[in-house]
């Protein structure tokens, strides 16, 4: 009687069901794949671990090799400390300058050609703590105040970044700037500089 | 008969459970509206959360709640959520067959939503505001930046006689600009911020305000743009003014009044017989209805000096006008689906009597298919809610110290309709310090239902 179009109505349904059911697995269920720090994964364009990492990688090798540390080794006939000072972030974008810093730092410290002090933020505690040893602590294990190495030099710098947009797709460049500042004098002892460019290509299209 | 209507009732009752999917947007919004009247934020973060949000309209969740976050005073949680909401804006940029499909058949509302282009703009502004109010100026900066990115890319696509510029977004990055001492970014971004303002004029009616005009003498002057100067000088007729000498000696309050809430979206809905075949067509459009607020303009006074605060941005009048400009591809799309909604339920009926007369089955999804074309023909009702009706501005120059800030929120005719302190005001030299409340009226407009 109404076999016809409710035949084809119900494969139809059932089509949609299993096809619906097959979406919603997909969907469904979270999946955690663990890949190398190395591995380069790019999903926005954006800045991320890569380009900390290529800009970490590329000052390190260049610090360490230039003329700076051992002319200061060779005068003054000790390592120099560094205070991490600010690195502006003036890009387009909001990134954290903490991981390349920090990366600098370790490799630097690790190569035992040159000492950090602690940064602004750091040293607050610091200061706590040895006023409170000054009050708490036994004579012998008590640390005096005004006994803090001096920086010999900054490192600050700046992110730059110049955006060109066309329709979808997108040029990004970034430009990292480190520099190494004598507190003594101001002159710069080392200027570090990456430069990364990306083309970003925005599908037309989406689901 | 009966055994017909009971057959009836299956598919009917299926598109009631269906609509329930497609009640308007807007009107879901009247209880969190009525906690914000009564300041209750928080309680209105919570009704927001229990509402269901479906994926379509995951974007306006993600605005709402960050507006809201802001509302309550909780700007670094404010920010984190209007960053998701970039990424959800980021990821609607393409766009999706499936979903103009969708709204060909069913209705503009099935759509994702992705923001008009001035909330866009206007999602920088308050993570833009939040940053300064959370003192972290080098993330406001970068805001700043993507403003203009963003409107750089709006300016690309959208003809000359759309929103393609912000007069306040612009005015609010020079301020960021000048702030870190750079001149020319600061320099160019008053200037568009001036010739946005000038549209303004025409397309809102809001004039160029006062401190904008003070900005671009000082700084033009400050730069030794002496032609310029004189041009402006000329054109605001002002002859004294703040040298930048003078403003770094003191600091400066930028006071800033989110005011009343942004129009909503209403439907409106006609259904007539088709008179060929006597079978109704039904079309729904969108329309703004303006949520009204009783204040018009804020005094702001500190240390005995007072500034008053002029309109900046007029969001309301921002959203009708985009509206307008939007309306002629809306009616286009809804006149374009009930003409398919037509053909496909004379389709249903025309089969139905191709099968034998006494089919009951066919002739119920024949109506079914009508009645679906009716009932799920719904104006897409879907606006950022929680913003304000109009943002005020006002600058005011102070020796450094510690201030109470008391602000008067003025009605049309100039009496005080509120007044609100905030004490302990940092005001330190050459520098800014932010704020910038919301208001809104404890008389929101009633819940009302769409025809």
């Amino acid at each position: 009687m109404m076999g016809f179009s409710f035949r084809i109505n119900s494969s139809l349904v059932q089509a949609l069901a299993v096809s619906a059911l097959a979406l919603s697995i997909a969907g469904c269920g979270t999946s955690v794949e663990r890949i190398d720090t190395a591995e380069v994964k790019d999903l926005s364009g954006a800045w991320n671990d890569t380009d900390s990492r290529l800009v970490s990688e590329e000052m390190i090798q260049d610090v360490l090799s230039r003329d700076w540390l051992p002319e200061f080794t060779r005068k003054y006939s000790k390592k120099p400390a560094v205070i991490v000072g600010e690195v502006l972030n003036l890009s387009h974008e909001h990134v954290n300058v903490n991981t390349f810093t920090a990366d600098m730092e370790r490799a630097l410290i690790n190569s035992g050609k040159v000492q950090f002090v602690a940064s602004r933020n750091e040293r607050g505690e610091v200061r706590e703590e040895r006023k409170d040893q000054d009050i708490h602590a036994a004579e012998a294990t008590r640390k005096p105040m005004g006994q803090e190495r001096g920086a010999d030099y900054m490192l600050k710098g700046t992110i730059n970044t110049i955006i060109d947009t066309s329709g979808s797709s997108q040029v990004r460049y970034y430009q990292v700037d480190l520099t190494f500042i004598s507190l003594a004098d101001n002159v710069k002892v080392w200027v570090g500089q990456k430069k990364i460019k990306k083309l970003v290509k925005r599908g037309n299209l989406r689901y | 008969m009966r055994a017909r209507r009971a057959k009836l009732i299956f598919p009917l009752a299926t598109l009631v459970l269906l609509c329930s999917g497609c009640a308007s947007y807007s009107d879901s919004f009247s209880v969190i509206e009525s906690d914000m009247a009564a300041q209750r934020f928080g309680a209105a973060l919570e009704t927001l959360e229990r509402q269901r949000h479906p994926k379509r309209d995951q974007l306006l969740y993600l605005l709402n709640k960050a507006m809201l976050e802001r509302m309550n005073g909780d700007y670094a949680a404010s920010n984190r959520t209007f960053e998701a909401a970039k990424a959800g804006m980021e990821e609607l940029r393409g766009l999706s067959l499936r979903e103009q499909g969708q709204s060909l058949l069913i209705n503009d509302a099935t759509r994702s939503y992705a923001g008009e282009e001035f909330e866009q703009v206007l999602v920088h502004l308050y993570m833009a505001l939040n940053y300064l109010q959370l003192g972290e100026r080098i993330d406001a900066r970068v805001e700043a930046l993507q403003v203009d990115e963003r409107l750089r890319e709006i300016t690309q696509r959208l003809p000359e006689n759309r929103y393609t510029e912000d007069a306040l977004a612009r005015y609010l990055t020079g301020m960021i600009y000048e702030e870190f001492g750079e001149r020319s970014d600061a320099m160019i971004a008053y200037r568009k911020a001036y010739e946005a303002y000038r549209r303004y004029g025409q397309n809102y009616s809001v004039a160029v305000p006062e401190s904008l005009k003070h900005d671009l003498l000082r700084l033009s002057q400050q730069m030794g743009l002496t032609g310029e100067m004189q041009q402006y000088r000329k054109e605001f007729r002002i002859e004294r003014w703040m040298s930048a000498d003078e403003l770094t000696e003191q600091g400066e309050l930028i006071f800033l009044l989110h005011n009343g809430l942004a129009p909503i979206r209403r439907e409106h809905a006609v259904t007539v017989p088709d008179p060929a075949s006597g079978h109704f067509v039904r079309i729904a459009l969108p329309y703004y209805e303006s949520r009204p607020t009783p204040v018009d303009g804020a005094r702001v006074t500190a240390g005995g000096t007072s500034a008053s605060a002029e309109v900046a941005e007029d969001i309301r009048a921002i959203a009708l006008k985009d509206l307008e400009t939007k309306m002629p591809a809306i009616t286009a799309r809804a006149l374009a689906r009930a003409v398919l909604k037509a053909q496909m339920a004379k389709a249903a009926r025309e089969n139905a009597r191709q099968q034998n007369q006494n089919n009951a089955g066919a002739a119920v999804a024949a109506m079914a298919v009508e009645i679906a074309g009716l009932v799920t023909e719904r104006a897409d009702t879907r606006s950022w809610l929680t913003l304000p009706s109009r943002i005020h501005l006002a600058r005011l120059p102070l020796p450094p110290g510690t201030y109470t800030v008391k602000v008067d929120l003025l009605g049309d005719d100039g009496q005080i309709v509120s007044t609100q302190e905030y004490a302990n005001m940092d005001i330190r030299r050459g520098a800014k310090t932010w704020l910038s409340p919301h208001w809104i009226p404890s008389t929101v407009t009633p819940p009302r239902r769409s025809q």
